[in-house]
């Protein structure tokens, strides 16, 4: 298909007996962002690591560019982007070196290089031993090397995770900008918020398991089987309104008469979505 | 193993060349330069205050050790402990997942460790003020590279069951005290002296008893056991590469 980078096909994976990926299918498409949101166990990890071709699916078939993984070697790597908890960096080098390698390995022009610290606020500290940077500073080292080359394809497993907010954010702007610039990204989170904020498409994995699939606005609605407003009038005090013909009366009278300060729909979070369907919180 | 990317060796190339003269791993060829130094200044002195001449087999001693130190500490430990380093920073991970493959890690990995090796040999051989003839220094420098060639890939070996470099230390001992000891102390033992001309260091030790005595030759035997032991290693490497690749500690 014209632009679909990635594609899984009942891919299922076991270690011995125990199974821990269960016929996934799902696919991603240039200029996306697909999230697999899931808690820790739930098997994300295990799929990036399947669908880069550092481990074999038991069943099924998974592609990425158009080609099968187990046809996958070192040459598919320039063509994507990896970034893991499993992703170091030569600490005794210089952030800028750090780069600098790994732009001579990839072909990439010096240039880039400062463009990119730029990019990712790295540039006053380019001189610094990459072993000195803060953890959101060596996320930001880790995620600039991993685009350096121009992936088609960006793996983001837990890329925020343990990181302050304002760090998350700023690798959040960077995800929207570089999948405004067509790259496609996978990303593994347990934060709703951020699959919610960044995805196009999310699948929530429950014990290797797709249990649900679709935009985080589709999965929202889709459970939003108790629709609730809340309101807070211009008295200060609040209410909750139900979809029944009484609440939706006083929600009338009570805009007409111009009592209402502000009005809320309670449709699920993406977190009560996976509360629903699978019992577990996604921590 | 694939073909080799001129752009992705050098990288490699340059970025293990600089790691070998990091602090972690200069002290090693270092201190074989210097065991090499103290052992001759000391038979010096044991030879009448430094004016006499030393004795073949007390310089062929200090020379040997200072050789066999260099051989086997900077080719084990360097290699192995680099490639240990690599894992322990999960550097190695991000390497080979951007696009480096086996050959050009490996290639990157074990020739600055054996220019390394070959240039401090010899400077051994000049800080211990052996004069030697143009074929001298050519089976000299030969014989180096392929006893190199076979610590190098021994310490790829370690490196690749060694999960950190604490391991990759302890699990290096035991080989490199053999490799020291065994063709140091050959001449007081029968069983010693056989299994010393069973090993690369031991060759390397006999090429140099020749070469301070003036004889410059090919030793057959020894270049056998050193061709051999370069295909045994290489085999060996080969199949523990093969299980999981670099990452099997």
């Amino acid at each position: 298909m014209i632009n679909e980078y990635i594609r899984l096909e009942h891919i299922s994976k076991s270690f011995g007996e125990t199974e821990v990926l269960k016929d996934l299918n799902a696919s991603l498409h240039k200029g996306e962002i697909l999230g697999f949101l899931g808690p820790s166990g739930a098997g994300k990890t295990t799929t990036i690591r399947i669908l880069t071709g550092q481990l074999k699916a038991t069943q099924g078939d998974a592609y990425v560019l158009d080609t099968h993984v187990k046809n996958i070697d070192e040459s598919i790597y320039e063509q994507i982007g990896i970034v893991t908890d499993q992703s170091g960096v030569y600490e005794r080098l210089s952030v800028y070196d750090n780069l600098r390698y790994f732009a001579r390995i990839h072909g990439v022009e010096l240039k880039h290089v400062e463009e990119l610290l730029t990019r990712v606020g790295l540039l006053e500290h380019k001189k610094k031993p990459a072993g000195k940077l803060s953890k959101g500073q060596a996320q930001r080292l880790v995620l600039a090397r991993a685009v350096l080359h121009k992936p088609k394809v960006l793996f983001l497993d837990e890329p925020t995770s343990g990181l302050d907010p304002s760090t998350a954010q700023d690798i959040h702007e960077l995800l929207l900008e570089l999948k405004e610039e067509g790259m496609a990204v996978f990303l593994t989170t347990h934060n709703m918020e951020e699959a919610t904020k960044l995805c196009d498409h999310v699948a929530l994995l429950n014990k290797g398991e797709i249990v649900e699939y679709g935009s985080p606005e589709e999965l929202c609605l889709r459970y939003n089987r108790d629709k609730q407003y809340r309101v807070l009038l211009t008295d200060g005090s609040r209410l909750v309104l139900r979809q029944s013909p009484e609440d939706v009366e006083q929600l009338s009278r009570l805009l007409q008469e111009d009592r209402v300060n502000s009005l809320h729909s309670c449709e699920p979070t993406l977190e009560s979505v996976f509360l629903t369907v699978t019992g577990r919180t996604l921590q | 193993m694939k073909g080799i990317h001129k752009n992705k060796l050098g990288a490699v190339l340059e970025m293990k060349g600089r790691a070998l003269f990091s602090k972690n791993f200069i002290i090693m060829p270092l201190f074989s330069i210097g065991i090499t130094l103290l052992l001759k200044f000391l038979y010096q002195s044991m030879g009448g205050n430094g004016s006499e001449a030393l004795s073949n087999t007390l310089l062929a001693t200090a020379l040997g050790m200072g050789a066999v130190m260099n051989i086997t500490m900077t080719g084990i430990l360097c290699t192995g402990m680099a490639l240990a380093e690599e894992k322990e920073k999960h550097t190695l991970r991000a390497l080979m997942t951007s696009s480096v493959n086996g050959l050009e890690f490996f290639l990157g990995s074990i020739l600055p460790v054996v220019a390394m090796m070959l240039a401090v040999n010899a400077m051994i051989m000049v800080v211990a003020g052996v004069s030697l003839s143009l074929t001298g220094w050519a089976l000299w420098l030969g014989m180096s590279l392929l006893c190199a060639t076979v610590s190098g890939v021994l310490g790829m070996i370690l490196g690749i069951c060694a999960k950190d470099q604490v391991t990759a230390s302890t699990v290096s001992t035991v080989p490199m005290l053999i490799l020291v000891l065994v063709p140091s102390f050959r001449g007081l033992n029968a069983t010693l002296n056989r299994i010393g001309g069973l090993l690369f260091t031991g060759v390397l030790q006999n090429m140099i008893q020749d070469l301070v005595e003036g004889k410059a030759s090919v030793d057959v035997a020894g270049l056998g056991v050193i061709l051999g032991e370069i295909v045994l290693a290489v085999g060996v490497f080969l199949y523990v590469y093969r299980k999981n690749g670099y990452d099997a500690g």
